[in-house]
């Protein structure tokens, strides 16, 4: 075994574009999750909203995004939609369906932020003369903002690894761009590696710099 | 001319479905096995295992399946060991769940109170008495959605092998083939939709189901 | 003064306060007892206009609690009131805990209000603890901090559920000797509490709660000593 010799110099003469695809892989993480959180926040109201058709529209929504392969839903945004006269470009499916998906899981995580903030801290606020936006402000909101920040972080990953589907319907994102150079040069290995080393990277310094934030924001710790 | 679809087509999702299903039991059969495993040696004072399946743990979290797969795949051929796209993907699949549950089962662990532990010590129970009678069907319990959720993750991503073009082609490839050939790809997807969809159904459903029954069993035992 | 005149209040078809008439003077401590259940808790929160009532009347100082016109948000100002539950703030410190209110509600400079939080977690106590979380303080602390944050609005009276109820019973001690200082002030108090010698000993009144209705009320001593209705009795055998 083991006739096999790395050559990583020709990696390295293609860095350059391995560093442009892993900033488009960064793009579309952070344009997803920010899209994400704006529609979830929404679908986190409608939920519980008495409007049929909205609480309808929710629950389908969450239910369509984490029951289907994201694969799937990238698939559809691509070649499904096709039907309806809707032709996407590989960048603005992969996002729209990112983003779809991430709405999904979003959604249930505020709302399951918003249920760990006791009813009685409401009463507590109220009872002290603060009004119900002033309660909603300086007590609710922290606390939920705190049970909702790991959570988020982890969908923030979890978003960069979905970005790599792009490469499949010829996206050159991060993987995308890999699977082109190495069909180039037949250096499968060094190239794969050194893309799995930048995602280990970027997923290392969103999580240390996530931990940074709530060492500074959440100092109180969970309610016991 | 143009082509419709068939009930061979229909037969070959419904085979899809089938492998689906297969290829999530066996690696969430192996991924949780290994995975208790990382998990338990973490929650053990052991600093050489905590830090590096530690660092098993993060890498597999932070690296895209599709890359596990074709490195691993393109690994095995180097080293001389070429392997069938289907097993590699098992392989791949099992490793890479094994991550997260590693995670689930450490969290559960943690969940047990150290008084209760020390309570079961106390009562003269050795360690493993006391991990396998107290801190097990506790703590395995606390995390047990945690880890359904993990097992409809592994069965919607078993989609990503298809990648490696493994055969038996599995639902979402079966769906393509057949899109390949009629071109309708709005309905076949929402087909394989809705299997996926069912299939999630039925998991969460029983999962549900699993959950009362213990529910009950407790609240008869008090 | 408190007048609470024939109150009625029920949650939807659980009638839970059936009449309740009380008058409670400024400078006055009144104990409320009574069985669980016995709707005490909700009378509290009507007077707080934490909850709505059905019919009758809660007048403050003059002011109807319940009419429309009523700015129920400056209302609660005068009326401090602190629960069973500790309901700390667990994202805010003892120090911000307590002048979160008097910065937000009274708009007092952040300056003084971290001055007037110091001092009052002081009185009960806490002087060393302003920088301590909520979950690195102990029950009968956590306790305290809500007593310093609802004086720190500077109420005119305090409306008291249960406090002790929560703590384990070497903490009880520590926080009645912080209500007692509090009477002693001439603090005017409506508590809710099932410490009967601690009631005996401060209250002036005390009023006994069964179904609904004030069953029994009297000065403290005689009606815990000498009680005159039979429930009143087979309670306070009950507890004692
Ligand atoms: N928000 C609510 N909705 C419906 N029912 C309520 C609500 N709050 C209280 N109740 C009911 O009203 C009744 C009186 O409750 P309350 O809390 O006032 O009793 P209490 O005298 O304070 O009892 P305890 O000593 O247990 O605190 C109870 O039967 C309770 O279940
Ligand atoms: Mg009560």
């Amino acid at each position: 075994m083991f006739e096999y010799t790395f050559q990583w110099r020709v990696v390295w003469k293609h860095w350059p574009q391995l560093l442009e695809a892993g900033l488009l892989t960064l793009q579309l993480t952070i344009l997803s999750i920010i899209i994400g959180l704006v529609i979830a926040s929404v679908l986190a109201v409608f939920r519980d909203s008495s409007n049929p058709f909205a609480k309808y529209l929710s629950v389908t929504w969450v239910a369509l995004a984490r029951n289907t392969p994201a694969l799937l839903q990238i698939y559809m945004a691509y070649f499904g939609l096709g039907a309806f006269g809707i032709h996407l470009s590989p960048y603005t499916a992969v996002l729209g369906a990112v983003a779809f998906n991430n709405a999904g899981y979003l959604a249930e995580i505020l709302r399951g932020g918003f249920s760990t903030v006791p009813a009685s801290q409401k009463f507590a606020a109220r009872g002290l003369g603060l009004t119900a936006t002033q309660s909603y402000i300086y007590i609710t909101l922290p606390q939920v903002l705190q049970a909702v920040f790991l959570p988020i972080v982890n969908q923030v990953i979890w978003a960069m690894l979905a970005t790599s589907l792009g490469m499949i319907i010829g996206l050159q994102e991060l993987t995308g761009m890999t699977t082109f150079l190495q069909s180039q040069t037949f250096r499968p290995f060094e190239f794969y590696f050194v893309a799995a080393c930048m995602y280990l990277v970027i997923a290392k310094i969103a999580t240390m710099l996530a931990q940074i934030v709530a060492a500074h924001m959440f100092k109180g710790g969970a309610d016991k | 001319m143009t082509y419709t679809f068939t009930t061979n087509d229909f037969l070959l999702m419904v085979q899809g479905a089938g492998i689906t299903f297969l290829l999530t039991i066996i690696a969430g059969v192996i991924g949780t096995f290994m995975g208790f495993l990382v998990g338990w040696a973490r929650t053990t004072k052991n600093a050489v295992f905590y830090y590096s399946l530690g660092a098993y743990v993060d890498i597999i979290r932070s690296i895209p399946l599709i890359i596990q797969f074709v490195l691993f795949n393109s690994f095995m051929a180097i080293a001389g060991y070429p392997m069938d796209p289907f097993i590699s993907g098992i392989i791949t699949l099992s490793i890479y769940i094994s991550g997260y549950v590693a995670e689930v089962v450490k969290a559960g662990i943690e969940s047990v109170p150290d008084v209760t532990r020390k309570a079961a010590r106390g009562l003269g129970m050795t360690y493993y008495q006391d991990f396998f009678y107290v801190v097990v069907p506790i703590g395995m319990r606390t995390v047990f959605p945690s880890w359904t959720g993990l097992m409809l993750g592994l069965m919607k991503d078993t989609s990503l092998i298809a990648v490696l073009g493994a055969t038996p082609p599995e639902l979402l490839r079966s769906s393509q083939i057949i899109i390949n050939r009629i071109q309708e790809p709005l309905m076949i997807l929402l087909g394989a939709g809705a299997f996926y969809f069912i299939m999630c159904y039925v998991i969460t459903h029983f999962a549900g189901r699993y959950e009362k029954i213990w529910q009950q069993k407790r609240q008869a035992a008090l | 003064m408190i007048e609470i005149q024939e109150v009625h209040k029920s949650f939807g078809s659980l009638k839970v306060l059936k009449g309740i008439d009380l008058t409670v003077e400024k400078g006055e401590v009144v104990c409320l007892i009574g069985a669980s259940g016995s709707g005490k808790s909700t009378l509290l929160l009507c007077i707080n206009a934490l909850e709505s009532i059905n019919s009758g009347k809660i007048i403050v100082d003059g002011i109807d609690v319940h009419a429309p016109q009523t700015n129920q948000d400056q209302l609660r100002r005068k009326l401090g009131i602190i629960f069973q539950q500790f309901n700390a703030f667990p994202h805010l410190t003892a120090q911000q805990n307590v002048a979160l209110a008097p910065r937000k509600v009274l708009k007092t400079p952040t300056k003084y209000a971290q001055a007037l939080a110091q001092e009052h977690l002081a009185k009960v106590g806490l002087g060393d603890k302003l920088d301590r979380y909520p979950a690195q303080l102990s029950g009968g602390q956590q306790q305290r901090l809500a007593i310093a944050r609802a004086l720190a609005m500077e109420p005119d009276y305090l409306l008291l559920d249960e406090v002790t109820s929560a703590l384990d019973p070497e903490l009880v001690g520590e926080v009645l000797d912080t209500l007692r200082m509090l009477a002693e002030d001439g603090m005017t108090m409506i508590a809710v509490t099932h410490e009967i010698p601690f009631a005996r000993e401060v209250a002036d009144r005390v009023a006994f709660f069964h179904q609904g209705v004030i069953h029994e009320i009297g000065p403290a001593k005689e009606l815990i000593n000498n009680p005159q209705q039979q429930r009143t009795k087979e309670f306070l055998g009950n507890i004692l």
